[in-house]
């Protein structure tokens, strides 16, 4: 047993060193600095307790982006997932145009959101408006999707869909063609409509699957970044300015004060971990009830 | 009669999936098309074809973006990254599918439990550990930290994917005088295939899309990722030039997209399974 966890310690080593380097220390060091009022700058910091976290919920901006960051997490959530599977269950119900199907529903989802969030910025801001100056219509020419508050989060709502609802669909598809056939057409059989064999037999099967899902969109979408930084860089104003773009303006492009913007990645983490277990503890439940 | 509703059903279907795929590749062919235009043509009619397309733009724009050297700085640090990832990871996830100990059971869980970490949370230490080490500013250095990053993941996904498959092949090779490390590279690694091929497909296309370490890690236009250089790109020409700007975005999301067409099966696979192993 000894020699055993000798020589497993001996093989988990190397990984275990990036990991301790690259993801333990920089976790503790996190964890520590939000504890200081290191502001990169200046090589000498103080201890300072919780003051950083005392100073955050009087930060204004910084809870503005948190209430924007939840709104966006409760819309994704619902339309990312409800979106997928629809599309999921209609390409499961095709037979020669399937594959065609899936490939062009999943094709946004190897791009990376700065370049699709690029692409879209000229739709926006060039294709939509030639659109609506061809059809003469005045409501959707005064739509400055980028420049107003409201619109810029229309507008990055449409981009996240666009480049996550392929990998969900991909999911929600694996999970249908594992619903047990037979069960269905039992259910038919026993005079079930299409509504009730999707509801009492489909959902339940996959059930995991859904839970998974939820939990995809959850995680990323707390974490969203890219999208936001590609298309109004938190815009106009701060009006779109998520969590994890004002961590990085704290950080980085504002002002240096690391002690703070660490406090700040320490709530988002604590945001993250409570919803996500909470979440997953419900809907595993759910799974067995179900 | 019934039948007559299911195809009424049916085209509704076919309809809605045909409206996606529109959503879904209109950016992309808008992108085409006007990235052959010039400026002026593009103020003028966005929806038609461009009168002569423009393949100028596109060399144009492999200049502006040093594309060759971009490809290759993004190359190296996917390569480092999925070979760190895949190698530290297998051999790790033997151990630990194969040892049952208090020990193993902690370190499974201490790589596993930080899954939940997101990375805004280590960002600040992570680019001062960088600068510590010396592998700040370098593609190399950006391709070891992934390897840190990226190896909770796959120990996951290979440490189940070796518990399947049956210990009485470790025991024949031991019998035959095979040394441990020996009999991981001889008789397990080969068996990993298809579980590797998935964390090379999910790793390799993780790195080359991120966007947010690259950013902090590589401030030096030399050592520019293709992403880097795109944004630096959007970043000089705004709003002004559409059609330098759109080829640039086309170049830049291809050898994504030909790796899709040629990989799809895998990819998507991959996804799959990745996913509903959590």
């Amino acid at each position: 047993m000894k020699k055993n966890n000798k020589k497993l310690t001996l093989f988990i080593l190397p990984a275990l060193l990036f990991y301790s380097v690259f993801t333990l220390a920089p976790a503790i060091g996190g964890f520590w600095y939000s504890l200081t009022n290191w502001n990169g700058l200046n090589k000498n910091y103080d201890f300072i307790g919780l003051k950083n976290y005392a100073a955050i919920l009087k930060d204004t901006d910084f809870i503005n982006s948190i209430t924007f960051t939840l709104k966006f997490v409760l819309i994704m959530v619902v339309l990312q997932n409800i979106i997928s599977l629809a599309l999921a269950i209609a390409i499961e119900s095709r037979n020669r145009s399937k594959t065609l199907f899936r490939t062009l529903v999943f094709m946004p989802n190897m791009i990376s959101m700065i370049i699709g969030g690029f692409m879209w910025m000229f739709i926006f801001t060039k294709a939509l408006p030639y659109i609506a100056q061809q059809l003469n219509n005045a409501a959707l020419m005064d739509i400055s999707w980028i420049g107003d508050p409201f619109f810029s989060f229309i507008a990055i709502i449409i981009v996240s869909l666009w480049g996550g609802i392929g990998y969900l669909t991909i999911i929600y598809l694996a999970a249908l063609q594992g619903v047990d056939r037979t069960l269905k057409e039992a259910a038919s059989i026993d005079g079930a409509n299409a509504w009730q064999v999707f509801r009492n037999v489909v959902i339940p099967s996959i059930m995991p699957a859904i839970t998974i899902g939820v939990f995809v969109t959850l995680n990323n979408s707390f974490k969203v970044f890219d999208v936001v930084y590609s298309l109004t860089g938190g815009g106009p104003g701060r009006s779109t300015q998520v969590i994890a773009m004002n961590i990085f303006a704290e950080a980085y492009s504002l002002n240096n004060r690391y002690g703070y913007a660490s406090a700040k990645s320490m709530v988002l983490f604590a945001i993250i971990f409570v919803i996500t277990i909470v979440q997953l503890k419900l809907m595993r439940k759910k799974e067995i009830d179900g | 009669m019934k039948t007559k509703k299911m195809t009424g059903w049916n085209l509704l279907v076919l309809l809605m999936l045909i409206l996606y795929s529109i959503f879904s590749l209109s950016p992309i062919l808008l992108a085409i098309l006007n990235s052959g235009k010039t400026q002026g043509e593009i103020l003028t009619n966005i929806l038609s074809f461009p009168q002569n397309f423009k393949f100028d733009n596109y060399l144009i724009a492999f200049e502006k973006i040093n594309f060759l050297r971009s490809f290759l700085n993004t190359m190296v640090v996917v390569i480092v990254g999925c070979t760190g990832i895949v190698l530290l990871s297998a051999i790790a996830g033997y151990k630990l599918a194969r040892v049952k100990s208090k020990l193993s059971g902690f370190y499974y869980s201490l790589f596993v439990l930080s899954m939940l970490i997101p990375f805004h949370s280590i960002m600040i230490t992570l680019v001062k550990i960088a600068n510590v080490t010396d592998l700040q500013g370098k593609t190399l250095g950006l391709g070891i930290i992934y390897i840190g990053l990226g190896v909770p993941m796959a120990i996951f996904l290979y440490t189940g994917f070796i518990k399947s498959i049956p210990p009485e092949l470790d025991e024949a090779a031991r019998i035959d005088g095979c040394g441990d490390l020996r009999l991981f590279f001889k008789i397990i690694f080969p068996q990993l295939k298809p579980i590797t091929a998935t964390i090379i497909i999910t790793n390799a296309l993780w790195m080359w899309n991120d966007f947010l370490l690259p950013l902090l890690i590589l401030p030096n236009s030399k050592t520019y990722t293709i992403l880097l250089s795109t944004n630096m790109l959007f970043g000089q020409y705004g709003n002004n030039d559409w059609p330098a700007i759109l080829s640039v975005l086309i170049m830049a999301m291809l050898p994504a997209i030909v790796f899709y067409l040629i990989l799809q099966k895998n990819i998507l696979k991959g996804i799959s399974e990745g996913a509903l192993k959590q």
